[in-house]
């Protein structure tokens, strides 16, 4: 009864991007604001995904992930501004848009008394297809208890079943919100792998996180949001070239004091070590380390987990929109 | 010795287990959670008790009017059936203490168990009682602040009632004593919710469990009432005890020491199975493994029929059962030596004639379109609970209309009102029929399908309150049904003007068999139905969707 949507290849010879590349944004919202009473949740947000790639929604707890996730997906209606998903106005054609979207939510809703496989049959009959072959897969890949009712199963549990239910649809575009804060290590490399083969497909995602080196491990672009604002987006390369760049400076003796300098953020890491956080060029901090005798020096770029701090740590005069 | 509170401040950092903060803390939480249902029936409690004492004083002004209403109504078993066995028709407190405490002990059995569940299971279902029993408080503590906002809840009602009467003009001590009688059945119904929820793995197993066990302590009460030979069985069931304590009629306060007893034998039986099982389990476990059956999950509607499954065959089988016992009774009415003037004065109530089989039957369809319109309210309901669950969440993300959800749900509810209709149509029928009753099975069907136009609009209305106010819709609905309900009841007892008493829906309904299904009211109300659905339908599209 249920259609099996066109079973084309096996899941491990999928490689082949591009040629169905979508053309034009999946995901865009201009202007895109949501009120919920006197707290703006969201504020004016900008977002443009393209065909094909993976982009990493950043924020801590409350910063308004979930709420753009449900004004992408029509659940919430916008205060102001629009959200499209492949050119589909979400809130106004939310099913037509709903067709190429699985979504993976952050708490698993799920039906109790149905078990595991009844769950994902419900949801492949509902979506109006899946491709069985590769749920097998991955049912096996995430040692799904097929058998055993939702109620019986623990948070991460039910969360490897509805991660299944996404992943088997083969959906163009794939909403995952925080999807393994219940998984085991194990399963986040069988998260990781199976969104590598999506993306191998073409398939676009997006990632909603605040674990920076799945982030940084998957995707290619990111955007970093705060108290309801997009503060920085970019690819990781740009963003990192954007953030200050990290040099640690040992010396043959006790660490000498350096004059300040404009663009460097000079901190103490021992008694011989120093931590240059250069923004712009590096030329004056080299000179003023020309005089001193330097007995090893690590440049390195700043990782995400610093580029993410950074925005954070309040100095960067974006106020919390409260 | 150490003085208590210093005892008290050396124990605190460490967590007392028997400390009083955290127990008031929680009973205070468990009492804010009920407060909607308690406000609800304490206003409920003392309309009640106020109306009828004075509508009694005002429909039977003179001693001879009391006599002939005592007369007809004295023996009359179908009424006995609600109301329980009277003892004195002639006074003013005879009759309430007969007919507001007959008929709010029904309530006050609901009210315990509802209480119970609601503080037991439900919290544990929720994983809230883990987090509470992974606190510094014991989970004998957490039991006994749970029961603490129970007897709170109870005390309200009873002073609610108690208050009512004394408006009326009723003596206070008398009143007092009345409503004791009907607030004692609270506790030991909450017994029976505290066991149920004991035994039941989920709120809605240990629903269905206790409703079943008070629903046959419901059915002991009715057959004393009703069959000679049988009144003893009022000993057996806490409906019959807060009968058999007798308030205005020669009281029996001996009688209470049953109710006390039986709470407290429950209560302790709980608290002991409580204390020795496993947090977030109930002794009867839920199966939690099984072979995969597909049936019924090709769409959103299919899965909701197959949640709702079981619930609806409990409808199903409650309500035909009682249609089957009733139509069985129907035959022990008799109208002889009734005269015409006092079948008027029985008019009075609002039901019409009930002293022939097929005219009981009418008056006794009433209290099927009004459970008929609770199964709509409760169909909304578990739809409400989808969302709050944030399984519509899931639903929705997928190809899914937001009008074919609700619509689906809403289909749903009325072909199942549907069917339940006919089912208590069919069955009082055969009840009927099985004691040589004539009555021809078409004109019952019809009654039956008297029950819809009235449980549709309902329906409708709950669909609305639903797609409007999501969160307050359960209360609005349920909170409609039950005034429209009891206006009718007491809407033309006190003397209202004609106009107002026919506002509810009730009021404008055929009394089918005896008399004919009213088209054109029943059209009217189909109407406002669709409207009220078509509105919902547009209100729900525009909306956000709302967790708990």
């Amino acid at each position: 009864m249920p259609a099996p949507v066109s079973v084309v290849r096996s899941a491990e010879m999928v490689r082949v991007p591009g040629e169905e590349a979508l053309v034009g944004a999946v995901i865009a919202t201009t202007g895109l604001t949501k009120r919920y009473g006197a707290t703006l949740a969201l504020d004016s947000l900008e977002l443009s995904v393209q065909g094909g790639e993976v982009y990493g929604y950043l924020g801590p707890n409350g910063s308004g992930k979930t709420t753009t996730i449900r004004l992408l997906l029509g659940l919430h209606r916008p205060s102001a501004g629009r959200a499209q998903l492949f050119g589909i106005d979400s809130w106004r054609d939310p099913v037509r848009a709903h067709r190429r979207v699985a979504y993976v939510p952050g708490e698993p809703a799920l039906w109790p008394a149905l078990t595991a496989a009844e769950t994902l049959e419900f949801l492949a009959r509902v979506r109006g297809g899946t491709d069985v072959a590769y749920r097998q897969l991955l049912v096996e890949r995430f040692q799904i208890e097929s058998s055993k009712k939702i109620r019986a199963l623990s948070k991460g549990n039910r969360q490897k079943v509805v991660l299944v239910a996404a992943l088997a649809s083969r959906a163009d575009l794939l909403i995952l919100d925080e999807p393994t804060s219940g998984l085991d290590p194990l399963m986040e490399v069988a998260f990781r792998q199976s969104v590598l083969e999506a993306k191998g497909r073409g398939q676009t995602v997006f990632l909603s996180s605040h674990i920076l080196t799945e982030v940084e491990a998957l995707c290619d672009r990111v955007g970093i949001l705060r108290a309801g604002r997009l503060v920085d987006s970019g690819t990781l390369a740009a963003l990192r070239h954007l953030g200050a760049q990290v040099i640690e400076v040992t010396f043959a003796e006790r660490a000498p004091s350096i004059e300040p300098l404009s663009g460097v953020t000079v901190t103490t890491t021992g008694p011989s070590t120093l931590r240059f956080e250069v923004t712009g060029r590096l030329e004056p901090l080299l000179a003023a380390l020309a005089g001193h005798s330097v007995a090893a020096l690590h440049s390195r770029e700043p990782s995400l987990e610093e580029i993410f701090l950074h925005h954070y740590d309040g100095s960067d005069g974006h106020a919390p929109a409260r | 010795m150490p003085r208590l509170d210093e005892r008290a401040r050396a124990a605190r950092p460490h967590g007392d287990e028997t400390g009083r903060r955290p127990a008031l803390a929680l009973a205070r939480r468990a009492l804010r959670d009920a407060r909607i249902r308690t406000v609800s029936f304490a206003f409920l409690f003392a309309a009640y008790a106020y109306i009828q004492p004075v509508g009694y004083r005002r429909a039977y002004p003179t001693r001879a009017d009391r006599a002939s209403f005592a007369a007809s109504f004295g023996d009359n078993k179908a009424i006995r059936l609600f109301y329980g066995e009277p003892h004195n028709l002639l006074s003013v407190t005879g009759y309430s203490a007969w007919r507001v405490g007959g008929t709010l002990t029904i309530f006050t059995a609901i009210f315990g168990l509802l209480a119970a569940v609601r503080v037991l299971r439900t919290e544990e279902d929720s994983g809230r009682t883990e987090l509470v029993a992974a606190g510094i408080v014991g989970r004998r503590t957490a039991y006994l602040s749970a029961m603490g906002a129970i007897g709170v809840g109870a005390l309200i009602l009873w002073l609610a009632e108690f208050a009512g009467f004394v408006a009326a003009g009723l003596p206070a001590g008398g009143s007092a004593y009345l409503a004791l009688a009907t607030a004692s059945v609270i506790p030991v119904c909450a017994g029976v919710g505290a066991l149920a929820s004991q035994f039941a793995p989920t709120r809605r197993t240990a629903l269905e469990l206790g409703g079943a066990i008070v629903a046959v302590l419901f059915l002991a009460r009715v057959i004393a009432d009703t069959s000679s030979g049988l009144g003893w069985l009022r000993w057996a069931t806490p409906l019959g005890w807060a009968e058999q304590m007798r308030p205005f009629s020669g009281s029996r306060p001996l009688v209470l020491l049953l109710p006390v007893a039986a709470s407290a034998l429950l209560l302790a039986a709980a608290a002991l199975i409580a204390a020795r099982r496993d947090v977030g389990t109930g002794l009867l476990s839920a199966r939690d493994r099984s072979r995969p059956r597909l049936a019924l999950l090709s769409s959103p509607t299919a899965a909701a029929l197959r949640g709702q499954r079981a619930t609806l065959i409990v409808w199903a089988g409650g309500v035909g059962c009682f249609a089957l016992i009733l139509g069985v009774i129907s035959n022990s009415v008799s109208s002889a030596g009734i005269s015409k003037s006092i079948r008027r004065e029985i008019a009075k109530l609002g039901s019409g004639s009930i002293t022939t089989p097929s005219g009981y039957l009418a008056f006794i369809f009433i209290f099927f379109i009004l459970a008929i319109s609770l199964l709509g309210c409760a169909q909304v309901g578990a739809a409400r609970h989808e969302e709050a669950e944030l399984r519509l969440d899931t639903l929705l993300a997928l190809p899914v209309s937001r009008g074919r959800w609700l619509g689906g749900r809403l289909v749903l509810a009325a072909v199942a009102a549907a069917v339940i209709s006919l089912d208590a149509g069919l069955l009082a029928w055969l009840g009927a029929a099985s004691q040589g009753v004539h009555i021809s099975l078409p004109r019952m069907l019809e009654a039956g399908v008297n029950c819809l136009p009235v449980a549709l609009l309902f329906l409708g209305l709950a669909a609305l309150a639903y797609a409007a106010v999501p969160r307050a819709s359960a209360g609005i609905a349920y909170g409609l049904v039950a005034v429209a309900f009891l206006w009718q009841l007491v809407g033309s007892l006190i003397g209202a003007p004609r106009w107002l008493v026919d506002l509810t829906p009730f009021a404008n309904v055929g009394l089918v068999p005896v008399q004919s299904f009213r088209t054109g009211a029943a059209a009217i109300m189909l109407a406002i139905a669709a409207l009220a659905a078509l509105a919902a339908l547009w209100a729900f599209r525009r909306r956000d969707l709302v967790g708990i």
